[in-house]
């Protein structure tokens, strides 16, 4: 791992309205690491997550990407989320074209491919998670998991550098969730960098170098997996992990 | 026997002229109506709030007021102040600018259906804002807006009749002419009745094969 | 100033004719509720060939401008009865109005939960008591933001009338101008209250449909 953080995160803070979402939050993430957040619905970990792609602005704090402050007045917030792809809870598959022009639209309108390269280099993102078959198809035709991986493609036809990923399977049933965990599992052996917000507890252990818990604004504690599974500073953190590991957590696999 | 051919031949050829200033009529007022109401609907919903704030003003206007006092004063009030047109200058000015109004509401209304996700999603892969409206929600709100839009076209067909009153000889008018030429006003009109019937007929069945055509599956108005 | 002292006068002037603007369009208006009401019961609980009827009126009339119908029927009026322009034209409205409003009546009453004719038949009502005092009652709140529209379309429409020769407003506007040669003042003045109209139309029915709206 290299020296510096690809993203890092300064005591940013966020309000919506009167409501503190976000309340100093510090954080640095590593070229090719997995950083899992977990922590209570509503605590601004979507929201910390989309301020990383500017899709939401800080109130205070900066945010750092490869040495650039994002966070600067003059910066060019489409050249940014180039370079960070992000993957959403209701996938948001452009509806009006079928899986491959979604992952090819953002090639060709916003890099300028060429359609023919777009076309070949869609179909690689496509084969990448499983769904080069699929590729005519429209996202009403998918099935949930196979919405999410077209999405992931999509993020990763822009060639980002860090890939954020917000609750990717918590709007999928049950039987569908392992089809995208592992196209995520596979994408983090291939080295990328990832910031992934969910509950999959499961992930979070066998995948995440990193695990950071959030509750109420702040970064309560982070660590390795183990550390945090089994060997928590915080008693908020015991409490919070050991409530989502235990009924649940085998039923998913 | 005799007497029904007699009419159809007085008749007929002379309703059908009309016919085709009829389609002409509404043909271009509907062109112009898209080329206005389509920018116009789009900065209802995205422009700056004056522009959005004038926007819905112009709306207001062309919707709250009867068509036939929207032609009348095109034709017969702004010569006042000095600017004349022509009876058909003016036939397609007023159509078209009233379509444009309620084609930019129809388009509106599609445009925030599209859901929000959209954007985002756009946004998330580097589009910009113009990016994103002219690659993913104009695409998807323009299917949306075709139910709407066929119901503005067959409209467009009624409305045009309302022309004859400044003396454009379309379908209408030939209709009142004949009338009063031949004092038979019920069975030209009922025949009048019978032509805008099949042309609207004709249209809705083309509107909705071109509506079946461009269908993308799980693209609804309520998606 | 002498531009705003014309527009006042002739404001005035048309005003006096809003009275019969509002004529024609509450008749018409009342006049197409009746039938729109009807056709839509007939077309919704009617046996087939009721079925047919409705629905021949209401595709037939609504292919046809306004105008062809009010005229066509002002002449039919005007064979059987000796009426005048006033009362034909508006009937002629009306009767026009009745295929949109039997549109908008059809679908408020498709729109009531078909578990209520079933209870209301379940507790031993007729079929014509249950339409009467569960269906219609439930269709007519329904039918609200649709008849809104419509009435302010007849609002507008009610200026085809001036085609046979009824004194509303825009005959009167038009009289203004050839009397005052300003026709831009005339007919803008004539705009002006027609969308005034519109306006308060819309926010006096807006609020009765705020007050008796009903969502399935």
């Amino acid at each position: 791992m290299a020296d510096q953080p690809i993203v890092r995160i300064e005591n940013v803070r966020k309000a919506f309205g009167p409501t503190q979402v976000l309340k100093g939050i510090s954080l640095s993430v590593y070229p090719r690491q997995v950083v899992v957040l977990v922590g209570p619905s509503g605590t601004g970990k979507s929201t910390l997550l989309r301020c990383i792609n500017l899709l939401g602005r800080p109130d205070s704090g900066s945010i750092w990407l490869e040495g650039l402050e994002i966070t600067a007045p003059k910066v060019n917030e489409d050249k940014v989320r180039q370079r960070v792809g992000m993957v959403f809870q209701e996938f948001n598959l452009f509806a009006h074209l079928n899986a491959l022009q979604n992952v090819t639209i953002g090639m060709t309108k916003v890099l300028g491919m060429h359609k023919q390269a777009a076309h070949a280099e869609g179909m690689r993102e496509l084969e990448r998670v499983g769904l080069a078959d699929r590729a005519s198809f429209y996202p009403a035709q998918l099935s949930g998991g196979q919405k999410q991986r077209v999405a992931i493609a999509r993020a990763l036809g822009m060639d980002p550098h860090v890939m954020l990923f917000d609750e990717p399977t918590s709007a999928l049933d049950p039987e569908l969730t392992g089809e995208v965990l592992e196209v995520m599992q596979q994408l983090a052996k291939e080295g990328m960098t990832m910031i992934v917000v969910s509950h999959e507890m499961s992930f979070a252990r066998e995948v995440a170098d990193r695990i950071v818990f959030m509750e109420g604004g702040h970064v309560v504690e982070e660590g390795s997996p183990e550390q945090m599974f089994t060997n928590p500073v915080s008693d908020r953190t015991r409490e919070f992990l050991s409530r989502i590991t235990d009924p649940g957590q085998d039923e998913h696999k | 026997m005799n007497e029904l051919l007699l009419f159809a031949q007085r008749v007929l050829p002379v309703l059908w002229q009309g016919t085709i200033i009829t389609v002409q009529l509404a043909s271009v007022s509907l062109l112009l109506g898209v080329a206005l109401g389509l920018p116009l609907g789009v900065l209802r919903v995205y422009g700056s709030k004056w522009v959005r704030r004038t926007v819905m003003i112009y709306i207001t206007i062309f919707q709250g007021t009867p068509l036939l006092v929207q032609l009348f004063v095109v034709y017969y009030g702004l010569p006042q102040l000095g600017l004349t047109f022509d009876r058909f200058a003016a036939a397609y000015i007023t159509l078209g600018l009233n379509s444009a109004a309620y084609q930019a509401e129809y388009l509106r209304g599609a445009l925030i259906s599209v859901s929000e996700g959209q954007m985002t999603a756009a946004r998330a892969i580097g589009m910009s804002k113009g990016q994103a409206i002219w690659n993913i929600i104009l695409p998807q709100a323009l299917r949306l807006v075709l139910p709407a839009w066929s119901n503005e076209v067959v409209s467009m067909i009624k409305y045009t009749a309302v022309v004859y009153l400044i003396a454009v000889p379309d379908l209408m008018g030939q209709a009142k002419n004949l009338s009063s030429k031949y004092f038979a006003p019920i069975p030209v009109y009922l025949t009048v009745a019978l032509f805008y019937l099949v042309l609207v007929g004709i249209t809705y069945f083309i509107l909705r094969e071109v509506e079946r055509r461009l269908q993308i599956p799980g693209l609804t108005m309520e998606g | 100033m002498q531009l705003l002292q014309d527009f006042v006068t002739t404001l005035q002037f048309l005003i006096q004719g809003l009275g019969v603007t509002i004529s024609v369009t509450v008749i018409a208006l009342a006049v197409g509720f009746v039938l729109g009401i009807l056709m839509a019961i007939l077309r919704v609980y009617g046996n087939r060939p009721l079925k047919a009827l409705a629905a021949a009126y209401s595709v037939i009339v609504r292919a046809v401008p306004v105008v062809v119908t009010i005229f066509l029927l002002y002449f039919v009026i005007a064979s059987i009865v000796d009426l005048s322009a006033f009362w034909a034209g508006s009937l002629a409205l009306g009767f026009a109005s009745g295929a949109y409003q039997s549109e908008i009546f059809r679908g408020a009453i498709q729109s009531v939960a078909p578990g209520q004719m079933t209870a209301a038949r379940a507790i031993g009502m007729s079929r014509i008591k249950a339409i009467q005092y569960i269906i219609l009652p439930q269709a007519i709140r329904l039918a609200l933001p649709g008849w809104r529209n419509e009435a302010t379309l007849v609002l507008k429409d009610s200026t085809l009338v001036f085609a046979v020769g009824v004194p509303e407003m825009l005959r009167r506007a038009q009289y203004v101008s050839s009397r005052t040669l300003e026709p831009f003042l005339a007919f803008g003045a004539a705009a002006v209250l027609y969308l005034a109209l519109t306006l308060l139309t819309n926010y006096v029915l807006g609020r009765a449909e705020d007050r008796y709206r009903m969502v399935t």
